[in-house]
């Protein structure tokens, strides 16, 4: 009997709680220190994919990274936007301390030249962080997507629509953002590498001055314009 | 004390020949015709070895082989392989000058002492040769002349001894001593038949029987009279061409010359010390406009390899229109080579200015040059003008002070103002008027307001002049 289950443990099989190493993989700090509390102390992985996985862009995404990219951006390492929506617009972002020599938007043309400009991004030595809207992909261009990034030690975060989220992914973290009732942002962590999925918290981001609107912006208009 | 110029003629037998077979591997036997594709002005060794030889009509010779490849001569590009020789020979020697079609003269009594001594100096140009692929016949004289002639006949070498020069220029047959054919007509029915046997003739007597012309040529063979010749420049450009005979049909097919191309550029560009930023390719078409392909680095650069990578990546988005028949590389544009500078003991610094050019390059040789860019703040109270976008540029200059005085601005801005098809759920700030533009008449006159829609985005609004509400931008 005690054989037996001695063969059994040996099986590489079986996964043993026990053994488990704590793969500590380096990480920037996400400058929110409620997410870097549930992200287990750390933040954003270094070398492996990120998923935020949202309905639409400007719920407050941009935000969330934002103090990633100012840091990166003044360490004099690359930021590269892929595939943006919208226009980033560069007041804004001179406003929010980044230093845009360092920001590239890049629009290829096609998915595949998307994935090459990835992968290229990923595995170079001056690249700090890519942000990429990709749209969809396959989970064979994750992984290949994944390898890169480990290859160059660099941190990807990958925008995608919510309908993903149902999809298993090899990233290594998958937030999940939707839009708080107020001015925040709620994030639910979907997958975390060496740590148990599930957390949720809420970032209050104070993306603009709340001045209270000094006079009611003439609202039957707005009403009009929704009914032509 | 006066100095013994002593000059090295380079005669090049076949040059064309050459020329196309270092580029492609010997396949069948290959012949250069004339104009007229009537008779056999050069043949390569297969050629001769099928008893095929120069002169011969191209008919007779077609008779002899049958799958002999045929190659009209072409007095231009001649011309402009000759000018590639002595670009390579202007490293080694100076002053060169050119002997169209087949030739090329050197100076080299004044570098013994560089190299070390005469034969120092036939075994680099032989060397060079060899490396090149080429066949020719080199020969050392005391005058242009002698060494032009010593080295069409095909009895050359190096040797600075005047009187044995001289020796073996008495020994040349009249017929390859150039004079014109009447000329040699006359002398040959004098009953001479060797140069010395002219040589020897009283310069009066020469003059006055012949042509004074005569007596120049044999005076300036013999170095009694001056021959100046008209010293060559390299020209500040590089342009190099291949020529196919079988034409190419894919891509893939072009990186092998390619690649011979490209190390030329490179030794070229390391011997000016020089870098270039820009390279452009030719493909030539049988019945079509030729193919220009620009390739831009986004620095200085003169590394083949890094070239040919960049090149690759262009090929492999570009399918060829047509089959090409000939390719040629050319750079116009020089920058001065770059000393790595600033680099720590490691080097760390130099590696990633270069990783960045590296990257830079190699997307935008894939995506197009448009696809990159960077954004900058611009001076302008109208949204859609208070950016810009350039093309990527390794600054290093300070980051301007940023202030947080700029206005709340949201991180996305539309491509255009959309029209608002829903009423926002709260109204957070506003209105901002801004108003401006009517100095360039885009006049603008907008009341901005910041508010939550109903999917939880925070949007930027403005109401126009008319009382249209417009998105413009998002707080991403």
């Amino acid at each position: 009997m005690n054989d037996a289950l001695n063969t059994l443990m040996q099986d590489s099989r079986i996964w043993q709680g026990h053994k488990q190493v704590r793969n500590r993989h380096p990480a920037e700090s996400t400058g929110y220190t409620a997410l870097d509390n549930q992200l287990g102390g750390t933040g954003w992985p270094r070398g492996a994919l990120t998923e935020c996985l949202l309905d639409a862009p400007g719920i407050g995404e941009l935000q969330l990274v934002l103090p990633l990219v100012r840091q990166l951006s003044h360490e004099g390492k690359c930021v590269f936007w892929l595939n943006p929506p919208h226009t980033p617009y560069a007041p804004a972002m001179a406003r929010g301390g980044v230093d845009l020599e360092r920001i590239i938007m890049v629009h290829p043309q096609s998915h595949s030249d998307l994935l090459w400009t990835l992968e290229n991004c990923l595995r170079s030595p001056v690249t700090g962080l890519v942000l990429a809207w990709p749209g969809k992909l396959a989970s064979r261009d994750i992984r290949r997507l994944q390898l890169a990034a480990e290859a160059g030690s660099n941190i990807c975060i990958l925008f995608r629509d919510r309908e993903f989220a149902g999809h298993s992914s090899p990233a290594a973290l998958r937030l999940e953002l939707t839009a708080g009732s107020h001015q925040d942002l709620k994030i639910n962590i979907l997958k975390r590498r060496g740590g148990w999925p599930g957390q949720r918290c809420t970032l209050s981001l104070q993306r603009t001055e709340t001045a209270p609107v000094s006079r009611t912006p003439a609202a039957h208009g707005a009403r009009a314009a929704s009914q032509p | 004390m006066r100095r013994i110029m002593l000059w090295i003629y380079l005669h090049f037998p076949h040059l064309l020949l050459d020329q196309i077979r270092r580029c492609r591997p010997p396949e069948a036997p290959l012949v250069i015709t004339d104009g007229q594709r009537q008779t056999v002005l050069q043949a390569c060794p297969a050629a001769l070895q099928q008893g095929i030889h120069p002169g011969m009509r191209l008919k007779t010779a077609l008779t002899l082989c049958a799958e002999l490849e045929i190659l009209c001569s072409d007095r231009h590009r001649e011309h402009q392989l000759l000018e590639d020789q002595a670009r390579w020979l202007y490293r080694h020697a100076s002053p060169v000058s050119l002997c169209p079609p087949d030739g090329v003269l050197a100076e080299i009594g004044s570098l013994e002492r560089l190299y070390g001594g005469l034969p120092a100096v036939w075994q680099t140009l032989e060397q060079t040769l060899e490396d090149r692929q080429l066949t020719a016949w080199l020969a050392t004289g005391h005058t242009p002349l002698a060494a032009r002639l010593l080295a069409r006949s095909g009895q050359g070498e190096c040797t600075p001894d005047k009187a044995r020069m001289e020796q073996a220029l008495a020994r040349l047959p009249l017929p390859l001593a150039e004079f014109d054919s009447a000329t040699l007509k006359r002398l040959e029915r004098l009953g001479l038949s060797r140069l010395g046997e002219v040589f020897s003739l009283p310069a009066a007597e020469l003059a006055r029987r012949l042509t004074p012309e005569v007596l120049a040529h044999t005076q300036k063979i013999r170095g009694t009279r001056a021959d100046p010749r008209q010293s060559w420049q390299p020209p500040h450009t590089f342009r190099q061409q291949v020529d196919f005979l079988q034409e190419i049909e894919q891509t893939q097919g072009l990186l092998f010359p390619l690649q011979r191309l490209l190390n030329e550029l490179e030794e070229d560009l390391c011997w000016h010390q020089k870098d270039t930023d820009c390279l452009l390719l030719v493909l030539k078409h049988r019945h079509h406009e030729p193919t220009r392909i620009r390739i831009r680095t986004s620095g200085p650069e003169h590394r083949a390899s890094t070239f040919l990578n960049l090149i690759r990546l262009r090929l492999e988005q570009h399918s060829l229109k047509a089959p090409v028949a000939a390719l040629i590389l050319a750079v116009r544009r020089f920058l001065d080579y770059q000393p790595a500078g600033g680099s720590d003991l490691l080097g760390e610094s130099q590696d990633l200015n270069e990783a960045w050019h590296t990257l830079i390059s190699r997307l935008q040789a894939r995506l197009g040059e448009q696809a990159l860019q960077q954004l900058a703040p611009q001076g302008d109270h109208r949204p859609e003008r208070a950016w810009t976008a350039r093309p990527v540029t390794l600054t290093n200059k300070p980051r301007p002070e940023q202030s947080q005085a700029l206005p709340a601005r949201p991180f996305w801005l539309l491509q255009g103002p959309a029209p608002l098809d829903q009423v926002p759920e709260t109204w957070l700030s506003g209105p901002e008027r801004i108003s401006g533009g009517w100095w360039d008449g885009q006049r603008v006159q907008r009341d901005y307001y910041i508010a939550r829609l109903s999917g939880g985005q925070l949007a930027w609004l403005f109401r126009d002049l008319n009382g249209g509400w417009f998105v413009h931008g998002l707080f991403g």
